[in-house]
């Protein structure tokens, strides 16, 4: 990797100042740089993916790893938590069940170890025409996204151009499932917005993910009290270390007569944003998960998706997952 | 492998796509610039302090094995690196394998949890306390883990070993009684080519028992 | 062989005693081993002695050598799969602060054909310094066309755009009549399949990269460290780049898999060569991504089958068109139908070169490819015929190793209860079981010297060059020596991997055991011959009547223990030299495989459940290593079946998966139980090597147990989830 400043932040205002670009016009991807568990940014920075004059290390930050209740039932989850605070945490394992799952279900007891909430949502797409140096991509500043026509096994099915990758965040879905907000810190003050409207999608920007804007960083991530029952369901080509080929969180709340009260249905790894599928939500309200209703819902939840040569399979994949969360749930 | 040209006329592509010279080019510059700043900088004395961006060699202290040691380093400089490449004398049990988080053999215990080396920077682990499979046991006294792992034959060429060693050992501190699938589930971050992986989930199980029966 | 009367003392709790008594003993010389069942060390279960350092991080490999003053050396390679070199600007790259050495290695007007080729190789004082320099160089290409694809290579006039790395035309042989005998014979059988399989070029992705130190300083000898399969190729070839006499130095290697038999490989070519330019010395460690792009590969295939079967089980036809692509290098898929006899046999091998790194030996070159196509193909032909596939298999091999085989297989995976109808169970969850055999040579050859010290203080150490490639040299190494000798491992020292001891061959071709084990016999057996000779006088006895057992030395009723007689030695101690011995070396290893999948219909996931591979080998020298080989053999199964491939973008002509993130190997969730046999039916008191086989049927037995369970027959490896998918709504739209 490029040669870089390192900074170790006192507080988030310091953060702020310590991100500021020297040159605001700069390419993104050379845009000073924030790091917590940097299981993500280390290795986009040794690909020259991001090339940070400057690397801020938030870690350094007391308290911003903490996860505390926010007294109504809800969680406060620090920025820098780390993925096996989250797995491991009893509350979140027993209210929250879902999250505890994503958690759990991230990368290998070694990155979950370091990796942070905060990273997990911020990290870089897996496109592997993204992760090659050598290959100028959309998302980099190309012309072209190769995955369109090339090998596009692992790419979206919900399309929205102009790139077709799908999100990687495992927590990212089951976060925006269960209505979570989060905190943004900038130049500008701080502001606190629901986690889906923090995702953009590539023809909004196709060089970023999110709407973090240069200097700017997530500090908290606010899960509001539920007594709902939810679960995340990743599907991995390979089961020891893999990303989701497709995935599923899923929060529903039942009546005592089990029909559902309200379902969250939100898919990961099928394109470029968490995926919120409304149409498969509305389709349950006031229903009890009969296989039926069941089946409907995973037939509504992937209509419109738009498959690429290779990856038509996520299609049914896909619908097997949606109605394997919801059975789960009705258990 | 399924034909992807797509030119079928005749399959051959001329377009020029890849990014080649010209970013080359401009790293070379930007490279030189920071190198230069490099030499003006003042590091803090252990790397440490705050808020004060830090470039160039800097000289950090690590805690490895016990011991506090003295170790120059850039910012980009991993911890592996630190520890195979520049500490005096080097540690070189954790191995350098994929450098990117994927295989495991770099494994180390930082602060009591085990991570890959490859992806800690060096200057980031100041003040942690740090293991390597050196400080786990040593060829006349190995512990436990090392033990099983000679006696259930957990290892073939060795290049993932000491990874796997250091893997094994923190997990079996946080589920001193695990089932197989327990196991697998907290080996799921270290990876063997030469296929010794029933091996050394024997070798895990075998050191739990021991370690169980000792307590 | 000579059966010998001895009197011995009568020996208790390990000690002599004053009873006397006689003993008969068999001596098999150095021509014999003797029969398998009467070994003391060798063919038991012996624990590694290098693990003690294995396991705690003190084995030195050769990315582990660190010596003073050390460079470290890297390299700027094509992003370009076809180009011509226009230019090499380097003045940027000079200014920077610890640039020592660049040189080119493709000069101007020179050309590129593979991506990750090597074209400049530099020299810095750090690893982070020497990317910066390697970065800091600007070469510009001029992108000549390529060819990635099996169907553009195949096109008229593509094949001599690619001038291949000494390409052979594939291995003709084995057609036993013309295509038109095997059409006509095809008219007459009961069932016919015409099908096509392809797998992927598959990487060695050895864990320890390739790497060289160099360290030479400008002095008139260098030390030079390689991880390679070859110990003695490091003094020859590095000493051709540095001009002085070289050691070689394999202490221990990250695994090798047959990427590292071409000597010193590039990373020794090139740390050689700027060390020699710096008089200085150089490390050069090959990245993971190069690793992938330029050290070799396992060539990839295509193979086109008519065949056809009686509907008594016999394989009456067979017309096969075997491609094997090796990228610019050279690499044959083994003859079809391999291990098995058709009455009518017309077979062409044609190589189709591509823009991509040549092919390299892969552990059973060109096995596991041909096993997977034959076994797929021979498993459609049971179905179709409605024949148990293992007794089908049976009726087509005469080798009745292979009979006793699937026999012991067929019961240790539960045959028996293994699903008769293919897709009729309901899932979501199916199971399935298949197999397939296998065949590797695995002989040994001459060229190994041991040489045996025994030291007044009655240390005992053999040395002997040969590299340990994680197979378990070391160990057998001590092991046949101490048996001989009637001493325990912990008496006796090895010493390997360091050209300065005696020669042996390269670990190819399962070949290493083979090779070695005779001559560290041989060598024994003249330790203990010249010892005797000292030692029997001591004790009144006739040098040929005495016998070594319990670290005593016997004879004429009196024992010595073997720190006194080896204190009789002069002072220099002992010296006995060991050779190849060919009555104790063999070859021809059978291996069959059986494979319980569980298939995830409504996802398209496999699971492996079970695994079992029963192999043969003759005399085995350490029964916990040959177990290990059998699980890694299974598990590398497991990678290439399910997981593992090579996926290149055509256009670019660009490798989209070097990396393990990408390019997948089985990890810890992937390992079923697995259930290694040595197949001690084989009576065959003899060494053969094993270490490739256990690798070669796996993953034919589970894309056969995938069709077992789901009824999906996925003829293209690997096995992913969006195949089975793809395959199951194909024959759900076939079904409506």
């Amino acid at each position: 990797m490029n040669a870089f400043e390192w900074a170790n932040a006192s507080s988030v205002d310091n953060a702020v100042k310590l991100l500021k670009p020297a040159d605001a016009k700069a390419d993104p991807d050379e845009m000073p740089h924030a790091v917590a568990g940097g299981q993500d940014l280390l290795t986009t920075m040794k690909a020259y993916i991001v090339r940070p004059p400057r690397v801020v290390n938030l870690k350094t930050i007391q308290g911003l790893d903490q996860i505390k209740s926010d007294g109504r039932g809800g969680l406060k989850i620090g920025a820098t938590a780390t993925i096996s605070d989250i797995e491991e945490n009893a509350e979140i394992k027993s209210k929250f069940t879902g999250l505890a799952e994503a958690a759990a279900s991230i990368a290998t007891p070694q990155i979950r170890h370091l990796g942070t909430v905060g990273g997990n949502l911020c990290q870089r797409p897996r496109c592997w025409y993204f992760r090659l140096e050598t290959v100028q991509c959309k998302k980099k500043g190309g012309d072209t996204c190769y995955a369109e026509s090339g090998q596009n096994k692992y790419n979206a099915i919900f399309n929205t151009g102009p790139s077709n990758i799908v999100h990687p965040s495992d927590l990212a879905p089951m976060l925006v499932a269960l209505g979570a907000t989060l905190t943004i810190a900038g130049p500008d003050g701080s502001r606190t917005i629901p986690v889906q409207d923090f995702f953009i999608r590539p023809d909004q920007n196709v060089r970023k993910e999110n709407i973090l804007k240069d200097g700017e960083i997530v500090t908290e991530i606010q899960v509001p009290a539920t007594t709902a029952k939810s679960t995340y369901l990743k599907f991995k080509e390979r089961e020891s270390l893999d990303f989701a080929m497709s995935s599923v969180a899923a929060v529903v709340e039942l009546a005592p007569d089990k029909t559902v009260r309200k379902a969250t249905l939100v898919l990961g790894g099928v394109a470029s944003i968490p995926w919120r599928i409304a149409k498969a939500e509305q389709s349950l309200v006031g229903k009890p998960l009969s296989e039926q209703n069941v089946a409907q819902a995973a037939a509504l939840a992937l209509e419109g998706a738009s498959p690429l040569e290779h990856n038509g399979y996520k299609v049914p994949l896909t619908q097997a997952l949606v109605r394997r969360a919801l059975n789960h749930l009705n258990a | 492998m399924a034909g992807n040209s797509r030119d079928p006329k005749s399959g051959l592509s001329r377009r020029s796509v890849l990014k080649g010279v010209g970013v080359a080019a401009v790293a070379g510059e930007t490279l030189l610039s920071r190198m230069a700043k490099a030499a003006d900088a003042i590091p803090g004395p252990d790397g440490t302090s705050l808020d004060q961006p830090m470039s160039g060699p800097v000289k950090i202290t690590l805690n490895i094995n016990g011991k506090d040691q003295q170790v120059t380093v850039e910012p980009r400089t991993t911890l592996l690196s630190a520890l195979r490449d520049r500490l005096e004398p080097a540690l070189t049990g954790p191995k350098l394998v994929c450098n990117a988080g994927t295989c495991g053999a770099c494994t180390m215990i930082l602060n009591g949890k085990n991570v890959y080396g490859c992806s800690v920077l060096a200057i980031d682990a100041v003040g942690k306390k740090i293991t390597t499979v050196e400080g786990l046991g040593t060829p006349d006294h190995m512990s436990p883990v090392q033990a099983a792992f000679m006696e259930k034959d957990g290892m073939m060429c060795g290049m993932c070993t000491s990874g796997f060693v250091t893997s094994v050992s923190a997990f079996l501190k946080t589920n001193p009684n695990p089932t197989l699938d327990e196991l697998k589930q907290g080996l799921k971050g270290n990876f063997c080519r030469c296929g010794t992986y029933p091996r050394i989930f024997e070798a895990a199980l075998s050191a739990a028992k021991a370690q169980s029966n000792v307590t | 062989m000579a059966t010998k009367t001895i009197k011995v003392p009568k020996m208790v709790n390990g000690a002599p005693t004053a009873e006397v008594e006689e003993i008969q003993v068999e001596d098999y010389g150095n021509q014999s081993w003797g029969p398998k069942d009467k070994h003391r060390l060798i063919n038991t279960k012996i624990p590694r002695v290098d693990a003690p350092y294995k396991t705690t991080g003190t084995a030195q490999y050769t990315h582990d050598v660190r010596v003073p003053g050390m460079l470290h050396g890297r390299l700027v390679t094509s992003p370009y799969a076809h180009a011509k070199v226009t230019s090499i600007d380097t003045d940027k790259a000079m200014k920077i602060d610890g640039v020592k050495k660049i040189l080119a290695i493709i000069e101007p007007g020179g050309e590129i054909y593979h991506e990750g080729q090597p074209v400049v190789a530099v020299a810095a004082t750090t690893p982070e310094i020497a990317e910066d320099v390697a970065r800091a160089v600007v070469v510009k290409y001029e992108v000549l066309p390529h060819v990635i694809t099996a169907e553009d290579a195949m096109k008229p006039g593509v094949q001599p755009l690619i001038p291949a790395r000494g390409r052979g035309g594939g291995r003709g042989g084995n057609s036993q009549g013309t295509a038109e005998q095997v059409d006509a014979a095809l008219k007459n059988c009961d069932a016919v399949v015409e099908v096509e399989y392809r797998t992927p070029i598959l990487h060695h992705c050895c864990l320890e990269t390739h790497s060289c130190v160099s360290d030479f300083r400008g002095e008139q000898s260098a030390t030079v460290y390689v991880s390679t399969q070859g110990t003695f190729t490091i003094p020859a070839e590095a000493a051709r780049e540095l001009g002085v006499p070289v050691t070689g130095v394999v202490q221990h290697m990250g695994g090798g898999f047959g990427s590292k038999l071409a000597g010193i490989g590039i990373a020794g070519q090139w740390a050689t060569r700027l060390s020699k330019q710096t008089n200085t010395p150089v490390k050069l460690v090959l990245t993971r991504r190069e690793e992938f792009l330029t050290s070799g590969n396992g060539p990839g295939s295509v193979q086109k089958f008519k065949a056809g079967a009686s509907k008594d089980g016999v394989l009456v036809a067979l017309n096969a068109t075997q491609y094997s692509m090796p990228g610019i290098g050279n690499g044959n898929i083994a003859a079809q139908p391999y291990q098995y006899k058709a009455q009518n046999v017309y077979r062409q091998a044609i190589t189709l070169a591509t823009h991509e790194d040549g092919a390299v030996p892969m552990r059973a070159p060109g096995h596991p490819q041909a096993c997977f196509a034959m076994e797929s193909l021979m498993d459609e032909l049971a179905y179709k015929i409605g024949m148990d596939p293992v007794e089908f298999r049976k009726k087509n091999v005469t080798d009745v190793a292979w009979h006793r085989q699937l026999d012991t297989g067929a019961k240790a995976i539960g045959w028996d209860k293994r699903n008769l109808t293919p897709g009729a169970a309901k899932g979501p969850l199916v199971r399935g079981m298949g197999c397939a055999i296998g065949a590797w040579g695995g002989g040994g050859g001459a060229g190994s010297q041991v040489d045996i010290t025994i030291g007044q203080d009655g240390s005992v150490s053999v040395a002997v060059g040969s590299q340990d490639i994680g197979t378990g040299t070391r160990t057998y190494v001590r092991a046949i020596v101490a048996e001989e000798l009637g001493l325990e491992m912990t008496d006796v020292q090895e010493k390997i991997g360091n050209s300065m001891y005696g020669n042996s061959s390269g670990s190819g071709g399962s070949r290493t055991t083979a090779s070695l084990a005779p001559a560290l016999k041989d060598a024994a057996y003249n330790a203990r011959v010249a010892l005797s000779k000292i030692v029997a006088p001591l004790i009144g006895a006739d040098p040929d009547a005495v016998w070594f057992d319990n670290r005593y030395i016997m004879g004429n009723g009196k024992a010595i223990s073997w720190k006194q007689s080896c204190a009789a030695l002069p002072t220099a101690g002992l010296a006995a030299r060991g050779a190849f011995q060919a009555p104790l070396a063999g070859q021809g290893a059978h291996g069959a495989s059986f494979a319980e999948v569980e298939v995830d219909i409504e996802t398209g996931h496999v699971r492996v459940t079970k695994m079992c591979h029963v192999q043969d080998g003759g005399l085995i020298m350490n029964r916990l290593a040959v177990e290990s080989q059998i699980n890694g053999g299974m598990i590398q199964s497991i990678g290439m079946a399910l997981y593992e491939g090579r996926v290149m973008d055509a256009e670019l002509g660009v490798m989209i998966n070097p990396a393990f993130n990408d390019y997948k190997l089985p990890g810890a969730m992937e390992i079923p139980e697995l259930i290694p046999i040595i197949d001690d039916g084989d009576t065959r008191d003899v060494v053969i090597g094993i270490a490739e086989p256990g690798n070669i049927p796996g993953c034919g037995a589970i894309a056969n147990a995938v069709y077992n369970a789901c009824g999906v027959r996925v003829r293209e490896t690997p096995i992913t989830p969006d195949k089975i998918l793809n395959g199951l709504m194909q024959m759900r739209r076939v079904n409506a």
